[in-house]
């Protein structure tokens, strides 16, 4: 009878922690996981949302560099550790849809282990090119890549990047070669362009549009299947005879897979009322990200699905591998 | 030049401006904000510049929250502050316990320790301010007159010229060491080799990693410096009971003399020349400046004897070098928006984030941003040189702690360091592994600094190397073709080193020969 009682009073008492337990959350500390070295686009927005988090949930919300292997390091960190709401990651294209099929021994599923809680920014690519190169627009650089095979050089911030793939793409779209010279970060390709040494690249529009601005290159298109309301006068790969190029640059927040529904939805909706404050919205808008219209942690897990199903295609067929 | 007047001029009001400022809720009138940011970033500068490990781009995105509540003006004073102003501290752990902090300070170790242990720190350290005050006047003066035209001349810079400028520095690496010179060719190709660990550039296979995923990035230059030199140099003072005692006990004068003085002036013209000129390239310029600049002085000068022992034309000259550099690296991100190194990225990601291009036109849209700045970089070098003369007296007390409480902490920092990088633990053993390889290199008298710059230089020449042939088909001309002059300058003045170099020793081997015979 005792024995009873006391199981009763153990159920009772469990049933209640798990009641509390969601709006307690959270009690403790956060941290929030950048998986690449500090000061990197992905790094300043996970700082700039960190800040924004605190404020709503009362709680510190630590930024963590775990730089190392492309990102994997980190995202496998939090992929294998607490499903506890308390350890957050900043994944992305990079760790989330390319990766897995770049490294052949990935420690972690992007699908399996990952709960995808936020796209958090999305920034389209664009196409670059030389001054000096006489394509006008995508189509003149399409007949030039034809009349001069495998004479035209892509640059790119480092093999397996999206622009690789991007131009990977282009070429397999297009029926064209050029050959890819990959750079340590797109600021070196950039420069090398404008020294005349590259004739094209497929660059962030963040890092590309102040040298776009001041004529330094020249864009041709842009790689979203809608025009950037940063260049609303350039057209889209789509637009210029390319149908379906759709390609951008994104990273959002994700935990472990095992993460409770409640936790996962009231950290989702805090992080979309800290990307719906106008001065995050704006600071991200900086960066060179529209707002993503996928919201929802079930929209970014479908996405999240569909990239990676996308670019395994993609990785495999331009031959890139990290091994 | 009476634009450059005007243009200095809108640039010091706006470092001196008073504005009115509200913090906690007050607000006080005519506070002159930017010169107070200026001071906050030079002072934030010269701490972690002195803890080693901690570097300025750690603590710059640390900060990168915080700067986007402040005007875009005083954010970015306070950033460059913090960046020159580590470049200054740098050098000081670097005389004091051998430890450099930055890739640039590896050089001043070799006789500024030196020094410090003649009981000439106090020298050293005034040599070190000095040295790179004057270079950051006359650099700031570079930036504000030549930011253009040099901009165009960083262009100008492709792979091929890049992998010639680093098989130049190579060959000057080995002028480095004051020892064997087999064994100085030895270190720089184990320092190549170290080099290669990580993904490679062009393929993204992983090279010499073992499986292990912490090195697939390869191994990080600070956790490499610090073992080689600050562990290294704490085992074998360990091993020698008595002369350690001497070393921290006799503390000696805090100026320099006037046959210092005497000595130091050339090297400084020199070093700032050099900085300057390499610091506008982007991607390992700025590094190369400080070891060109000591190469060049034991080439030149009538001490080169005293080299390695303490000269002190070995700290002005490559001081001076570096923090040329660290202003001049400025001109490509203003002018063109291309950082040079990790620094300048984090300062792109500043301004974007304040809503500010970087490039070109941030010189005619906002003249007072560009201006203001470069002007804080002069104010800023005047506050470092203040602000360093009176902290050599405290310095140098800290040298007379007893070694037994010192060695302790200085492993601490040292940890604290390498592990606040990228939080890995792994680091930190690493670094313990790097400190026996020193201590080994040591023992049998092989010298780390070229080591060093052959792990530094390494990644960097492979990676233009492969890309120059990547880009010329595989045709290896391309370095010495008629329309690549700079190319092909840098890889005669590379032979015409290495014959330097050669020349003595091959003279020496045939007089040994010689009274052998006879």
């Amino acid at each position: 009878m005792l024995r009873l009682l006391l199981l009763a009073a153990l159920a009772a008492g469990s049933t209640l922690a798990a009641a509390q337990a969601v709006p307690q959350w959270p009690t403790r500390p956060l941290r929030l996981v950048a998986p690449y070295a500090a000061g990197g686009p992905i790094d300043i927005s996970a700082r700039l949302l960190a800040a924004k988090l605190q404020e709503s949930l009362g709680q510190p919300v630590v930024v963590e560099n775990r730089p190392g292997a492309g990102g994997n390091i980190g995202v496998d960190l939090i992929a294998k550790g607490p499903a506890d709401g308390y350890s957050l990651v900043m994944s992305a294209i990079a760790t989330l849809a390319i990766n897995p099929s770049l490294y052949p021994g990935l420690p972690y599923d992007p699908l399996k282990d990952l709960r995808h809680v936020t796209l958090l920014v999305q920034v389209p690519n664009v196409l670059v090119v030389n001054n000096d190169l006489p394509a006008k627009n995508v189509k003149d650089l399409i007949a030039l890549a034809k009349q001069r095979p495998g004479k035209l050089d892509f640059g790119s911030g480092s093999s397996g990047s999206t622009g690789h793939l991007a131009g990977e793409m282009f070429k397999m779209m297009t029926g064209t070669y050029m050959v890819h010279i990959p750079y340590k970060g797109s600021a070196p390709a950039l420069a090398d362009m404008m020294g005349g040494r590259i004739h094209l690249m497929f660059d962030n529009l963040a890092s590309a549009l102040p040298s776009i601005r001041s004529e330094k290159v020249r864009a041709l298109a842009t790689t979203t299947l809608k025009r950037s309301s940063f260049l609303p006068e350039l057209p889209t790969l789509d637009e210029s005879g390319l149908k379906g190029f759709d390609m951008t640059t994104w990273w959002g927040v994700s935990v472990a897979v095992k993460t409770p529904d409640a936790v996962v939805e009231r950290l989702s909706a805090e992080i979309l009322k800290a990307m719906d404050a106008p001065d995050l919205k704006d600071r991200l808008r900086n960066m060179g990200s529209e707002s993503p219209a996928i919201r929802t942690p079930e929209q970014f897990t479908a996405f999240v699905s569909a990239e990676l199903k996308t670019y395994t295609e993609l990785v495999k067929r331009s031959g890139a591998k990290a091994d | 030049m009476e634009g450059i007047f005007g243009n200095l001029a809108i640039g010091f009001v706006e470092v001196f401006k008073l504005q009115p400022v509200t913090m906690w809720g007050m607000t006080l009138q005519h506070v002159p904000f930017n010169i107070i940011m200026c001071l906050i970033g030079c002072l934030l500068g010269t701490l972690i510049g002195v803890l080693p490990g901690i570097g300025p781009v750690a603590t710059i995105a640390m900060l990168l929250p915080v700067t986007f509540n402040l005007s875009p003006i005083a954010a970015l004073i306070m950033l460059a502050g913090i960046y020159y102003g580590a470049q200054y501290g740098g050098s000081t752990t670097a005389i004091l316990v051998n430890i450099p902090g930055e890739s640039s300070s590896v050089v001043t170790c070799l006789d500024g320790y030196q020094m410090a242990r003649q009981g000439r720190a106090g020298p050293a350290l005034a040599t070190a301010a000095i040295g790179s005050f004057f270079a950051g006047c006359v650099s700031t003066l570079v930036v504000a007159m030549f930011a253009p035209p040099l901009a165009e001349v960083a262009l100008k810079f492709g792979p091929a010229e890049y992998f010639s400028l680093m098989v130049l520095g190579l060959v000057a690496a080995v002028v480095l060491a004051h020892g064997s010179l087999i064994k100085a060719i030895a270190m720089v190709i184990l320092g190549l080799l170290l080099g290669l660990v990580g993904t490679d550039v062009n393929s993204g296979v992983l090279r010499f990693a073992f499986g292990i995923s912490e090195l697939a990035d390869g191994i990080g230059f600070v956790t490499v410096a610090m073992g080689m030199f600050g562990i290294c140099e704490i085992i074998a003072n360990l091993e020698q009971k008595e002369s350690r005692e001497i070393f921290t006990s006799s503390v000696g004068k805090l100026m320099p003399s006037k046959e210092d003085w005497k000595r130091m002036i050339m090297p400084i013209l020199r070093g700032t020349a050099l900085g300057s000129a390499l610091g506008i390239l982007p991607g390992g310029g700025a590094l190369l400046a400080s070891f060109g600049a000591y190469t060049l002085e034991k080439k030149v000068s009538k001490y080169s004897h005293e080299f390695g022992k303490g000269a002190i034309e070995g700290v002005a000259a490559p001081e001076s070098a570096n923090n040329a550099g660290a202003q001049t690296s400025f001109i490509p991100l203003l002018t063109l928006g291309i950082p040079s190194n990790a620094v300048m990225a984090l300062m792109i990601g500043a301004m974007m984030i304040q809503g500010i291009a970087p490039g070109p036109q941030v010189m005619t849209e906002r003249p007072q941003l560009f201006w203001g700045m470069i002007c804080s970089m002069w104010v800023g070098n005047l506050m470092l040189v203040i602000l360093n003369l009176p902290l050599i007296g405290m310095w140098i007390k800290l040298l007379t702690v007893p070694y037994r409480y010192l060695y302790p902490s200085i492993l601490l920092f040292m940890a604290i360091g390498v592990f606040s990088i990228s939080n890995q633990p792994f680091d930190c053993f690493l670094m313990a592994v790097f400190g026996l390889l020193g201590y080994v290199c040591v023992k049998l008298g092989c010298e780390p600094a070229p080591l060093i710059l052959g792990f530094i230089l390494g990644p960097l020449m492979e990676e233009n190397l492969r890309r120059a042939m990547l880009l010329s088909r595989g045709d290896p001309w391309v370095f010495i073709s008629p329309s690549k002059p700079i190319s092909m300058g840098f890889l005669i003045a590379s032979v015409a080193l290495l014959v330097i170099i050669a020349a003595p020793s091959l003279r020496k081997k045939r007089e040994e020969v010689f009274v052998e015979e006879t």
